[in-house]
């Protein structure tokens, strides 16, 4: 039998040295950055294109979903990114269950390429606090000494060009004291701008509609889709395969909460928090908005008008679903889908959020996905000028449009006019379309550095790809927003130059705590839905609503007061 | 000095043997030892320009957390309840269906009928739920359509019932299970000496004797040895299976330490707090074992080591 002293020999050892060995690896530094940067400028760029950078490779890591973004490259397009700018790009996807699991793994792991770019709406988005810690931990490069050498981002430092979350909640926190460690995309060039005539929502089948004599227009409240539900319940109609449909089916890209359904009975349909009848803001659990929603999910449940997999069927059902006619009410989708382009789905309402008539936000201006370029990268500056190339009209026109002659000719104006070949081949495969490369054929690799300083009207004289050629390529689209008003509702739009309530929570000294108590909250009111009694559902809300006040909702929305009041930091509630 | 040089003599010797041993060795170090080093990470403030000795210390903080949320002593009800389920209900089976193999006298049917039982283990458990949930979906499901088409209710959701979960778990962990862990006891069986067995009939035993006076006693140090090496996996339910299954109407019983070290540890990146409920479960694990392995040395002779 081993002795006592030899176990403690055998287990102290190899953990001695696996401790060594993990716990000495120290992080890369940025040494060679400064002297390489100085090195590299200086070389001799004669002869070469006015829109050369540099001969060397950039590659990125990308954390988003592969539905949004193809790491496939057209060997064509990377030519000609190699000609102009004498960069060799390349990026890979993060495969991970989901983006921000990447992007936690992906900083973690400390073996970043140039850049890095991830989602980031806002700055209440759940990705913010991973890679704020990252760049106050010196993770990142500072953007913005090498802003003011560009010519499109240099618009970024203009007063009044960034929206105001963009400007101090994402880029220029006044912690980073003028240092820039994310670039913020999006931006559109003029205020107020939107590209598509684009909205969302809850959807009915037309000939059920039709059938019931309902203008789906007019339902506002919740309990008028519930009266729709029973009517087309009492209809028995059928799905297009024969089979009785669901009355009330889940979204289009798969089972989850959808406040859009039933927003009258929400604080806001976008996040938790809101003023209450005395002006003073409040979370959703101290009002009795939650409660409501639930008796109001559970008789839908219970009268078998809702699908009892609404929250959680997979995406390939419920689209499967949906294609089959399976449901009469689709609880979200949007009026740019494919398969709708006939519109045999009519959209519903909107609903009355909270107890206000629904009133169409518009941003002050557009903002979204963000890029950032790792401390270990050398001469950064580089990646910032093949960002801004992408984001200057010739590298949009290449990532846009392809190559010219190949898959568009130019007008007397130099706009593009897309090729009668390419639609074809976008209608006929829309996969070997997306080989050709570019984002009118579904390949938006360019996205990720050049989507910024927006404004295609004035950029290629219209609004979408391929309107020039083709102005009905959108006609089913556009006819279903002029169905549901949207001229109308834009004209009086709300214009939004503000905060998420969610984006103090990197101040906020319970962060951690409060966020997991807010995560708890929604999925606490999904399983109130399902709950098999009122006492359990009282208990469930109960619960979540102490975890709230335990992480310190009370302060956290005395917070929001304190944040609202200041006209720099106006919060959208 | 003697001993060293009497010891290189040895390993020179046995040279082969060794260097058949040397990629399981290289692959303990690499992927069992060095990753131990991280352990660290619990007692540390994780910080991403930092390595981990670098990083600042805090104690047993997150400890503290973890026993203080609220939620710590649900999830360790719900860890204990699965993994004992699995481990003390589960045991019976794959010896069971050992002795049946064992009594198989066909052989084509008996290899059919051992590769049909051993499929399952090599399927992942997002296809067995994926599978679990066309079957048991409400409405359009095959039970639902069944249960139909007899004049049933057929709007049964089974996946999110509280009152299914046990039995949807436990029936899915063993289908997966039960071929695969049944050869050990199958390769156990096959080594009890055949005399054994001659003898007894010659007594006029019967084969519920055989099995009973027999082969069970024989291959009691097998069921123990593998008894108290799962043991140490009793804080950890099984994360892949338990992730897929959560449903809004049986989370209660679902979350478990295996989830929520996942959840806080990726998905909120508390690398330090997730190492800390990591290693609890590590070491919990561990002195079971320990434990378990003296007990079982006490009482019958038989011990892992």
């Amino acid at each position: 039998m081993l002795k006592k002293t030899k176990w403690a020999r055998m287990l102290a050892i190899p953990l001695i040295a696996s401790v060594v060995m993990t716990g000495c690896t120290t992080k890369e530094e940025n040494a060679g950055n400064q002297q390489n940067t100085q090195q590299e400028t200086g070389k001799d760029n004669t002869g070469k294109p006015a829109t050369w950078i540099a001969d060397r490779k950039i590659k990125g890591l990308v954390f988003m979903d592969a539905d949004d973004i193809t790491e496939d490259m057209n060997p064509e397009i990377l030519k000609q990114i190699k000609e102009k700018t004498g960069i060799d790009f390349e990026f890979n996807l993060m495969r991970a269950q989901n983006s921000l699991d990447g992007l936690i793994a992906g900083l973690a792991a400390n073996d970043l390429p140039d850049f890095i770019a991830f989602y980031l709406n806002h700055s209440g988005r759940k990705e913010m606090p991973i890679v704020l810690k990252a760049a106050r931990e010196g993770k990142f490069t500072d953007l913005a000494p090498f802003m003011k050498d560009t010519k499109v981002y240099s618009k970024y430092l203009q007063e009044g060009y960034l929206p105001l979350d963009t400007n101090k909640g994402v880029m220029f926190r006044p912690e980073f004291n003028g240092a820039a460690y994310f670039m913020h995309m999006n931006v559109s060039r003029e205020v107020g701008y939107v590209t598509r005539k684009s909205f969302g929502g809850p959807f009915i089948r037309k000939d059920i509609a039709e059938a019931l004599n309902v203008d789906p227009r007019k339902i506002t409240t919740s309990e008028q889709i519930y009266e729709l539900a029973q009517k087309i319940k009492a209809g028995n109609f059928k799905d297009y395969n024969g089979k009785d449909v669901s009355v009330i089916g889940p979204r289009y890209w798969g089972g989850q909460e959808v406040k859009a359904l039933y927003s009258d009975l929400t604080i806001n349909v976008n996040h938790t928090f809101g003023r209450d009848k005395e002006g003073k803001i409040v979370q959703e659990i101290q009002t009795d908005y939650p409660l409501k929603r639930v008796e109001f999910v559970r008789k839908l449940l219970k009268e078998k008008l809702m699908n009892p997999e609404f929250y959680t069927m997979d995406e390939n059902r419920a689209t499967e679903g949906i294609l089959n006619g399976s449901f009469a009410i689709v609880a979200d989708m949007h009026n740019y889908l494919d398969f709708n382009k006939d519109m045999h789905y009519l959209p519903i309402g909107p609903l009355n959020v909270g107890d206000k008539p629904f009133r169409m936000g518009i941003d002050y201006k557009t903002s979204g996905g963000a890029w950032a370029i790792p401390t270990t990268t050398k001469n950064p500056e580089e990646i910032v000028k093949f960002a801004d190339f992408l984001a200057s009209r010739e590298g949009k026109l290449l990532w846009q449009y392809g190559i010219e002659g190949r898959d568009y000719t130019l007008d007397a104006k130099g706009n593009p006019i897309v090729k009668k070949e390419v639609f074809e081949l976008k209608d006929k495969d829309p996969n070997a379309a997306k080989a050709l490369g570019f984002a009118g054929v579904g390949n938006a690799w360019g996205e990720l550095l050049g989507n910024t300083d927006v404004d295609r009207i004035d950029d290629f004289g219209e609004i979408e790809y391929g309107n020039a050629a083709h102005p009905n390529v959108d006609e089913g689209p556009l006819k279903l927003a002029e169905y549901w008003g949207w001229d109308e509702k834009r004209k009086n739009a709300e214009m939004l130059d503000t905060y998420s309530p969610m984006a103090f929570l990197g101040e906020f000294s319970k962060e951690q705590e409060f966020k997991a108590a807010l995560d708890n909250y929604n999925e606490s009111i999904i399983r109130a839905y399902y709950a098999k009694s009122e006492d359990e559902v009282k208990k469930i809300l109960d619960q979540a609503s102490k975890q709230l006040y335990a992480a310190g909702l009370e302060d956290y929305l005395a917070l929001l007061e304190k944040k609202d009041a200041d006209p720099n930091t106006k919060v959208n509630l | 000095m003697q001993r060293p040089l009497y010891i290189w003599k040895k390993v020179l010797l046995h040279r082969y043997l060794y260097l058949m041993l040397m990629p399981c060795i290289a692959s303990f170090i690499i992927f069992s030892y060095i990753p131990m080093g991280g352990l660290l990470l619990a007692f540390k403030e994780f910080k991403f320009n930092l390595s981990i000795l670098e990083s600042p210390w805090v104690g047993l903080k997150y400890f503290e957390q973890f026993f203080n949320d609220y939620k710590s002593m649900t999830l360790i009800k719900n860890t204990l309840i699965i993994s004992s389920m699995k481990l003390f209900l589960g045991m019976p089976f794959p010896i069971l269906l050992a002795l049946m193999f064992n009594e198989i006298r066909s052989r084509w049917f008996k290899n059919i009928a051992q590769s049909i039982a051993y499929l399952p283990h090599f399927m992942s458990w997002v296809i067995i739920v994926g599978l679990m949930q066309r079957i048991l979906a409400p409405d359009t499901g095959l039970l639902n359509e069944m249960i139909t088409y007899f004049g049933g209710d057929g709007s049964t959701f089974y996946m999110n019932e509280s009152n299914y979960f046990y039995q949807i778990m436990f029936g899915s962990h063993l289908w997966k299970t039960i071929g695969w862990d049944s050869i050990i006891y199958l390769a156990a069986i096959a080594g009890i000496n055949q005399d054994m067995y001659e003898a007894a009939k010659i007594d006029g035993a019967s084969k519920w004797a055989e099995v009973w006076n027999i082969t069970l006693p024989s291959i009691r140090p097998t069921i123990l040895i593998v008894f108290i090496l799962s043991l140490g996996s009793i804080l950890s339910a099984g994360f892949d299976q338990l992730y897929l299954l959560k449903m809004p109407g049986n989370a209660e019983l679902v979350d478990i330490l295996d989830t929520y070290v996942i959840r806080v540890g990726l998905q909120e990146g508390q690398y330090g707090y997730a190492t800390a409920v990591g290693m609890m479960q590590g070491v919990i694990g561990l002195i079971l074992v320990v434990a378990a392995n003296r007990f079982a040395r006490k009482v019958s002779g038989t011990s892992v080591w």
